[in-house]
């Protein structure tokens, strides 16, 4: 039976009939005429008309009449409002549209499968509904050869494992069922150890890396890197599958938390005497004076930590390796006790060297050869695959921690006194307001006794006594006098923790409390042991970062805690992959390691394979689509781009080499792994890294200091006014003022851009801030137009604030192309960018780039003289661009 | 996939022409302005008469325009008012045809004189729905007042009490005026402020 059409929109709906017919055809086979996709439509026609009243019904005996009048409009107002809810009831929206963004997967429209369990029996009818084809796992074929191979492979493997199981069930009766417990695997002393053994299931897919603890977690959610072409020998999460860089810049800085599974961090730990522990770290470059005098007695005490570079010493020349944190295991100390007397301690100490794993090699090898020279002898211990760790940054950070981290002993009295301490810390909602680098350990339990996580009850905000105690809190930081657990240093505690109960029995467990009880611990359960290191950026005001240390097998139940956490504002702890995570430290000034610090073996080697890479999409491209290097119009006669396009061409500023680096070149993009090798053999980088303190130091003495020209260091440049720096842009410094005056050098037609034609365009200081202070100011001024003003007045301070704020010329003004000095030679070069786009916490372009230290300083002094405000100024031109921009640089 | 974008028109037709009414019992001009259309004005008929006056003022191009998308979605004869469905280029074709239209189109022929006033146009069918809730709310309140007659329990039951019925057109008015400095030029309010309200 065709529905009938009573409501107005069945009239302009031509095509209707001859599509509604075959499912009516069908669904007459069925129970009931009322299925399939005919009766959806008429319910969606149904749900979209409105109820109307004949004239007559406005009539009083086809008269006008007051009181009919208004019925009728009654029945109006009525209809409409009822059609209003019932068009909501029939929304053509599918039951996978209804899935938040992040919970969206794949496909989802074809398998009922991907969609949440509640939405799953919606889905189901719906794909019968509107006859969408559906995936039947039994009847998937493989696609690609591979896919076949692998398939016939996994069958011929499923039929020996059957025939394997029949005999064993055969004899099985026979022998006793005693099931031993796999060995501890052993961790050698001063030995590279290697990776935990997969299952052989994913034994043959992590043989040349080793995946994160969270690495079936991440894979679906996250684009992971290449299989073939892993990085740092990990498996690691780029970045996540959704659109994620606003909601991280959020989650980061104002609202929410990001978390990142930081396992492949490296962990190196140290055995031995006090003495030739102090002796080592010394000859790895910890040479600040402090940490080994009464000041540094926190740190040696297992109460703080050090963060800072680590560095080696070839023939007499120290190279830097890479920032590291470096840790001692916390033990109990006599206040006053003197490090020089500890010699008769019986227990060594123990230290922790964290590294990132692109140094961990070199950092490994150098630490193994000092520790042979010391006497008593230093052991070390290769903890990589021993100990795991996330990262959590952002305001729910804290809140998110105490919601997953329950201390092993519940009890008040027996609880550690750092355990205490955590707990306390409901309402910091920044990390880096706690001590610097404070280090809180202890044990919690297995997270998934206390999973899912419930949110944790937050201490009134209008209670200023709370509020002032926690501020004394962290302020005096009472815990300094009592000590952490020391478990995490130890190997025992670290394998008991990592044979948790099995999910079965824990939910059996479970299921015999009463309903929103947790389960009780009992003494099967091992205590996990874990260290939560703080740290903060330079800039107070952004968020720190917490540091949780595990063990390397409890990183994903407490993970799986932590990512399902309620926050308190809303959603969950996001997680970030490296765009993220290199996001966030751009977002807060900080240079990220490797990629920043070109200076490095690690940061170049970073650079050379990002070389290759650009190359390869470079020579991708059809030749009319792409950057003719050669042909770049610099002005004046200079042609081509200076060095590599594609490259932060150091090798070419310094001048090194220049033939056989062209051949480099070509050997880097065909080979970059066999590079970064040979790279490793010899130790000879063409430049090296100055850090921050000592470039703080070079740029404030007064006489001209020594440098020499292969010193770089990296800064961090705001342009000035519009225009971003992407990576590889060239950085110049302003031209020298004698330059402009021996124009022999250069044969030109046109002018030569001096030095003031750049800084006249620095904006003024009255307005000091460039682009923000003009516009909000006049914003200010007119404001908004108040609601109670009368329409007239109201139309006029709309056109007043219209006309005030004259637009900015669009197309945008063509003379500032042509009209923009030209860049400086290429003797004025003096660095490159690294990292650079548009920055969301600054709304404006940012770059992070590494320049020599000997050029900049010269160019620095010559133009310091006039006053400071003009030293600290460069040039930026984007590679295979000829606009040059002014910017300011500061260290970092 | 893109999204068909649409203009909803809502229209009110109005009678100016007060008629010479001898014998007849007097009602306010409010009632008599906005009397109810013969039933014979029908979706069909109103679309056919549309076009037609499309086709004499645009010809083939403006008929072809608006063929496509031109759809009643609601018309309810009793009060007059209807809801028309437009492509979001080509609405100002209808909304000039309605304009010039003076009688109203029925099947047969031409109906009695009168004005289409398109009160409202907005992107959403809701929209529509929610001013036309709103104007029917305010003729019921002019009519009551004309005729001065004590609120019934109907009208209770519409607006909560009679002292919120008082309040009720000064809120309207203060919100035809926010609709001026309302940033987004989305949805084009024509909501004409000559003090109906």
């Amino acid at each position: 039976m065709p529905p009938k059409m009573k409501s107005a929109d069945s009239a302009g709906v031509p095509g209707n009939k001859k599509r509604k017919e075959a499912p009516q055809s069908s669904s007459s086979s069925q129970k009931g005429p009322d299925r399939g996709r005919g009766s959806k439509r008429v319910k969606i026609n149904d749900a979209r008309s409105i109820m109307t009243q004949a004239s007559d019904t406005a009539l009083k005996n086809g008269d006008l009449d007051v009181q009919s009048f208004l019925k009728a409009r009654e029945f109006e107002i009525k209809a409409l409002q009822d059609g209003i809810k019932k068009s909501k009831g029939g929304r053509t929206t599918r039951a996978f549209q209804q899935v938040p963004r992040d919970m969206r997967r794949r496909t989802a429209s074809h398998n009922v499968k991907r969609v949440p369990k509640r939405l799953q029996r919606r889905a189901a009818r719906e794909m019968k509904d509107d006859n969408t084809p559906t995936v039947d796992p039994s009847k998937r074929k493989p696609r690609s050869t591979r896919g076949r191979v692998r398939a016939e492979t996994a069958k011929r493997l499923g039929l020996l494992a059957a025939k394997k199981r029949a005999v064993k069930a055969k004899s099985g009766g026979e022998v006793a069922g005693i099931e031993t417990r796999a060995a501890r695997p052993k961790i050698r002393k001063d030995k590279l150890n290697e990776a935990p053994k997969p299952k052989s299931k994913f034994r043959k897919r992590q043989i040349h890396k080793t995946w994160l603890p969270t690495h079936m977690w991440h894979a679906k959610r996250a684009r992971m890197t290449e299989p073939k072409n892993p990085l740092w020998r990990f498996s690691i999460p780029l970045t996540s599958t959704e659109k994620s860089y606003r909601p991280t810049h959020r989650a980061a800085g104002a609202r929410g938390a990001v978390a990142w599974d930081m396992s492949y961090m490296s962990t190196i730990g140290l055995e031995g005497p006090a003495t030739s522990l102090e002796k080592l770290l010394k000859a790895m470059g910890i040479t600040e004076s402090w940490l080994w005098e009464e000041k540094g007695l926190k740190w040696r005490h297992g109460k703080r930590t050090w963060s800072g570079w680590l560095s080696r010493n070839v023939n007499d020349k120290s190279i830097l390796i890479g920032p590291s944190t470096v840790f001692w295991c916390p033990t109990a100390h006599q206040t006053g006790d003197e490090p020089g007397v500890e010699i008769k301690k019986p227990s060594p100490s123990r230290i922790f060297v964290r590294i990132h794993p692109s140094a961990f090699l070199e950092t490994w090898t150098e630490i193994l050869r000092l520790s042979k020279l010391q006497r008593p002898a230093v052991h070390i211990e290769d903890l990589r695959f021993e100990i795991g760790s996330i990262d959590i940054t952002g305001p729910g950070s804290t809140e998110a921690l105490l919601g997953i981290l329950h201390p092993y002993n519940q009890l008040e009295d027996s609880m550690e006194e750092h355990a205490k301490t955590f707990r306390s810390l409901a309402g910091v909602t920044n990390p880096g307001s706690l001590p610097l680098n404070s280090m809180l350990a202890f044990s919690i339990m297995d997270p998934r006794l206390r999973y899912p996580p419930r949110p944790v009850k937050k201490p009134d905000r209008n209670n200023e006594e709370a509020n002032f105690a926690l501020l004394e809190m962290l302020s005096a930081w009472p815990v300094d006098a009592s000590t952490g657990s020391p478990a995490i240093f130890d190997r025992d505690a670290r394998f008991k923790a990592t044979r948790l109960p099995a999910q079965k029995s824990l939910n059996r467990r479970k299921a015999l409390e009463p309903p929103g009880d947790y389960p009780a611990i009992q003494a099967t359960d091992p205590p996990i042991p874990i260290m939560l290191l703080t740290s903060r950026t330079a800039v107070s005001s952004a968020q720190g970062t917490w540091t949780l240390l595990a063990p390397w097998k409890c990183i994903l139940p407490i993970w799986y805690g932590l990512v399902h956490y309620p926050l308190s504002t809303g959603g969950n702890p996001r997680f970030g992959g490296l765009q993220e995570l290199r996001q966030v430290h751009f977002e807060q000034d900080v240079p990220w390691f490797p990629v920043d610090f070109p200076g490095t073996l690690s940061g170049f080697t970073w650079e050379t394979e990002e070389r290759a890479k650009r190359k390869k999409e470079w020579d991708k491209r059809p030749k009319g689509k792409r950057v003719e290097w050669d042909s770049l119009d610099l002005g004046r006669g200079r042609k081509g781009e200076i060095g590599l396009g594609w490259a932060c061409d150091f090798e070419r500023v310094l001048g090194v080499t220049p033939s056989p680096n062209s051949g480099n070149s070509d050997d880097r993009s065909l080979d970059a792994q066999k590079l970064s090798e040979r790279l490793r053999k010899e130790p000879e980088l063409p430049i090296d890294h100055v850090p921050k303190y000592a470039f703080s130091q070079l740029l404030s003495s007064k006489q001209a200091p020594q440098t020499q020209a292969s010193q770089v260091t990296t800064i961090r440049i705001t342009l000035v006014s519009r225009g971003i720096a992407s990576p590889c842009a060239r950085i110049y410094r302003l031209p020298q003022i004698t330059s402009s005056q021996n124009p022999s050098a250069t044969s030109s037609s046109l002018p030569v851009t001096t030095r003031e034609q750049w800084l006249s365009l620095l904006p003024a200081i009255s307005n000091g801030k460039p682009l923000p202070g003009p516009k909000s100011k006049t914003a200010k001024s007119t404001g908004r137009i108040p609601l109670k003003t009368p329409l007239p007045q109201r139309v006029r301070l709309l056109a007043q604030s219209l006309l005030q704020q004259p637009p900015l010329p669009f197309p945008a003004n063509k003379e500032e192309e042509d009209g923009y000095p030209l860049v400086p030679d290429e003797e004025d070069l003096i660095g490159f960018v690294t990292t650079g786009e548009f920055n969301l916490a600054e709304g404006k372009g940012v770059a992070v780039g590494t320049v020599f230290v000997g050029k900049l300083l010269e160019g620095f002094r010559s133009g310091g003289k006039k006053g400071e405000k003009d030293g600290k100024v460069c040039i930026v031109r984007n590679a295979g661009e000829k606009i040059g921009r002014l910017a300011r640089w500061e260290p970092v | 996939m893109v999204r068909l974008k649409n203009r909803y028109l809502l229209v009110n037709i109005l009678y100016p022409e007060l008629e010479d009414r001898q014998g007849r019992a007097k009602v306010p001009d409010v009632v008599e302005f906005n009397q109810p259309t013969t039933d014979a004005f029908t979706a069909g008929s109103l679309l056919k008469g549309l076009r037609a006056e499309i086709a004499s003022m645009f010809g083939d191009y403006g008929s072809g325009a608006v063929a496509e998308s031109m759809t009643v979605k609601y018309l309810s004869s009793a009060t007059s008012t209807f809801i028309l469905r437009v492509s979001r280029a080509h609405y100002r074709i209808a909304w000039a045809a309605l304009s010039l239209m003076t009688s109203v189109p029925v099947k047969d022929g031409e109906g009695k004189n009168c004005v289409f006033r398109v009160v409202r146009v907005s992107g959403t069918i809701r929209k529509a729905e929610e001013e036309a809730i709103r104007r029917a709310r305010e003729l019921i309140l002019k009519a009551r007042r004309e005729i001065g007659e004590k609120s019934n329990s109907t009208l209770d039951d519409i607006f909560g009490g009679a002292t919120e019925g008082n309040i009720r057109p000064e809120n309207t008015k203060e919100k035809d005026i926010l609709m001026v400095d309302r940033s987004d030029s989305e949805e084009e309010n024509e909501d004409d402020s000559d003090g109906d309200g």
